[in-house]
């Protein structure tokens, strides 16, 4: 059983193609959908992934995002996360965020490390959303035994020290931590670079799953989405 | 708490990066035990780099102002302007870590050289990022940097200042980090970068108060410095903080202090995340980070350090504004009476002195002089012909 899920920019590349890959993707049977929310300066995401954020920047706002992830949700079945940085969570208040978004199931922020994230996590579970931890081939052990023993939702492996969007692989040290996230409660998902069927089976060898962004993204500006789904999912 | 300034500060950094930024304070405690290398910075400084750097008493100016200025001369400092103190100091920490290759970000170009310079001194591989828009109005600095054999980038993303070239510097961060380090150039960023660069820069004002009290036989009432990010501020501003002494930040107000038009991060912004720590941002109303102007590049950077916003909170030091006009006014001023040309940075610290000379009548104020002013002709000539 490996877990495959699917990162889209939120209402990329209009809210009509956006609502209609998050059909898809249910169709598909996707097993669980992040939507990355666009921030100003996405330092964790690669060119693909930081235009269409800017893109959709450029004509839409926050109450866009909240009226296209409340329609995501109604479509799609199964798990559903929002991906984004810590200022668009911040800026108007952690728990304003999470009341409002309190429909999701969880949320990943991508420069929240795991020695930042108390504040954030604290206020997500008091609204029943969970928070997302990464782990990286260089977290130390007592970290990642940390990690291990307070995560509420599943744990992000990044594979590879880069932004979204580079090669994948797994290294020595990614196989040590992966071993030893094994006996975790929660899912471990491997993510950053993975782009191809291969990529999946290898990557699920060590994990229960993967999120595809990158690929997923930029298959659905070329318009075959369906085509890409079909190729990654068995 | 541990990295932060208050409630400011903090490592908001992809997980990634955590373990660099850790080894980076690992390498820095080393540093600051280790009597040899402290001295071989000592040497670079005084040797190389030219300190310490005058404190001179401006009659000229005092009597047009009236009021006694003493200026810094941190634009006597090799390669133009303060950032060396910073890039000398972090390139021997690079060496300590072990890492083969620098990167760094630059918006005036003035931190950009002085990586470029540190690294070619020692011998390090050098890539620098600068947005499009600064390398066209900076472009004396750009072509330095390419003398002294760095790999200029050029950004052409999002703003196409220092903002975007942050962004790229951090992306390539995470892709190298195994072998690079990142030479910060303000007191912003992930901890311990703020507490690194002050305390680098922090020989200014250990300088000043030394000078002004060998020279004035007192304190001085006040000390002002420009403010972007805020190191040539924090560095002299750390001289003086547990003294009876004004403080006073000065950031850019642009052209107005409407949003997008200035960038006045601390007297306009609320507290956001951007680059890796929580302090005061400029942002619109979901959290987004707002477009930011300042003729200064060097300036023109919607966020700051974190122990400004601190130092602001507590009410230890004071922040105002000098618009674009006003810079312009202090940078001619310096020149005519002084026969000193500032950094259009500088000179917006310069320009708040003036604009604000009734306040300060009578008093006795040092003025940092981060930088010079040869990189900013293009821009005066842009705006007023050949007739300056």
């Amino acid at each position: 059983m490996c877990k495959v899920g699917i990162y889209l920019v939120c209402d990329y590349p209009d809210r009509n193609s956006f609502l209609e890959a998050v059909k898809q993707c249910d169709g598909f049977g996707v097993d669980f959908l992040e939507i990355g929310i666009p921030f100003s300066d996405p330092t964790a995401d690669g060119d693909t992934i930081e235009r269409a954020a800017l893109e959709v920047l450029e004509r839409e706002g926050m109450d866009d995002f909240y009226d296209a992830l409340k329609s995501a949700r109604e479509i799609f079945n199964r798990k559903l996360y929002v991906m984004t940085y810590a200022n668009v969570v911040y800026s108007n208040g952690i728990e304003n965020f999470a009341k409002r978004f309190s429909f999701i199931d969880g949320v990943i922020l991508a420069d929240v490390p795991f020695r930042e994230s108390k504040r954030f996590k604290d206020i997500f579970k008091k609204y029943g959303i969970g928070f997302v931890y990464f782990v990286t081939p260089e977290t130390d052990f007592e970290t990642l035994e940390r990690i291990k023993a307070s995560a509420n939702d599943f744990i992000y492996f990044v594979s590879i020290r880069g932004t979204t969007g580079g090669e994948f692989c797994l290294d020595g040290d990614a196989i040590n931590r992966l071993e030893l996230l094994k006996e975790s409660e929660q899912d471990v998902i491997i993510g950053f670079g993975i782009k191809t069927r291969n990529d999946v089976r290898k990557a699920c060898k060590y994990a229960d799953g993967v999120v595809i962004g990158t690929e997923a993204v930029k298959s659905l500006a070329s318009d075959k989405l369906g085509e890409f789904l079909k190729s990654v999912i068995d | 708490m541990k990295g932060y300034y208050g409630e400011y500060g903090g490592q908001f950094v992809a997980e990634t990066l955590i373990g660099a930024l850790d080894e980076l304070e690992e390498a820095f405690k080393r540093f600051k035990k280790d009597r040899y290398a402290r001295k071989e910075l000592n040497d670079l400084f005084k040797n190389y780099a030219g300190r310490p750097t005058p404190l001179y008493y401006a009659k000229n100016l005092s009597d047009y102002l009236g009021c006694e200025v003493y200026l810094k001369r941190e634009d006597l400092l090799h390669s133009g302007a303060h950032k060396l103190n910073n890039t000398l100091g972090q390139a021997i920490l690079t060496k300590f870590m072990d890492k083969k290759r620098i990167i760094a970000e630059t918006g005036a170009g003035q931190h950009g050289v002085a990586t470029a310079t540190a690294a070619a001194l020692l011998g390090i591989e050098c890539v620098v990022y600068m947005g499009k828009v600064d390398a066209k109005r900076q472009r004396p600095n750009l072509l330095r940097m390419r003398l002294l054999g760095a790999d200029v980038r050029i950004v052409e993303k999002g703003s196409m200042t220092l903002k975007s070239a942050i962004n790229e510097a951090l992306r390539d961060w995470v892709r190298n980090v195994q072998n690079t380090h990142y030479i910060l150039g303000s007191v912003v960023g992930p901890y311990p970068f703020p507490e690194i660069v002050a305390y680098f820069q922090s020989v200014i004002g250990k300088e000043a108060k030394r000078q002004i009290l060998s020279q004035a036989k007192r304190l001085p009432d006040c000390v002002v410095a420009c403010v972007g990010g805020g190191s040539n501020a924090i560095g002299i501003f750390k001289g003086f903080l547990k003294d009876d002494v004004e403080l006073i930040g000065v950031e850019a107000g642009g052209e107005s202090l409407e949003l997008g038009r200035h960038s006045a991060t601390l007297t306009e912004g609320k507290p956001g995340i951007l680059h890796g720590a929580l302090s005061y941002l400029l942002q619109d109303e979901f959290g987004q980070v707002a477009k930011v102007h300042s003729i200064s590049a060097g300036l023109d950077y919607p966020g700051v350090g974190p122990e400004h916003s601190y130092l602001k909170d507590t009410g230890r030091v004071k922040y105002g504004v000098c618009f674009d006009n006003e810079a312009l006014e202090g940078f001619k001023v310096l020149s005519r009476l002084e026969g000193i040309i500032p950094a259009l940075e500088s000179a917006h610290a310069v320009g708040y002195v003036v604009k604000s000379r009734d306040y300060f009548k009578g008093k006795t104020v040092v003025i940092n002089i981060s930088g010079r002013g040869d990189k900013d002709l293009g821009i005066i000539e842009a705006l007023e012909g050949n007739g300056v």
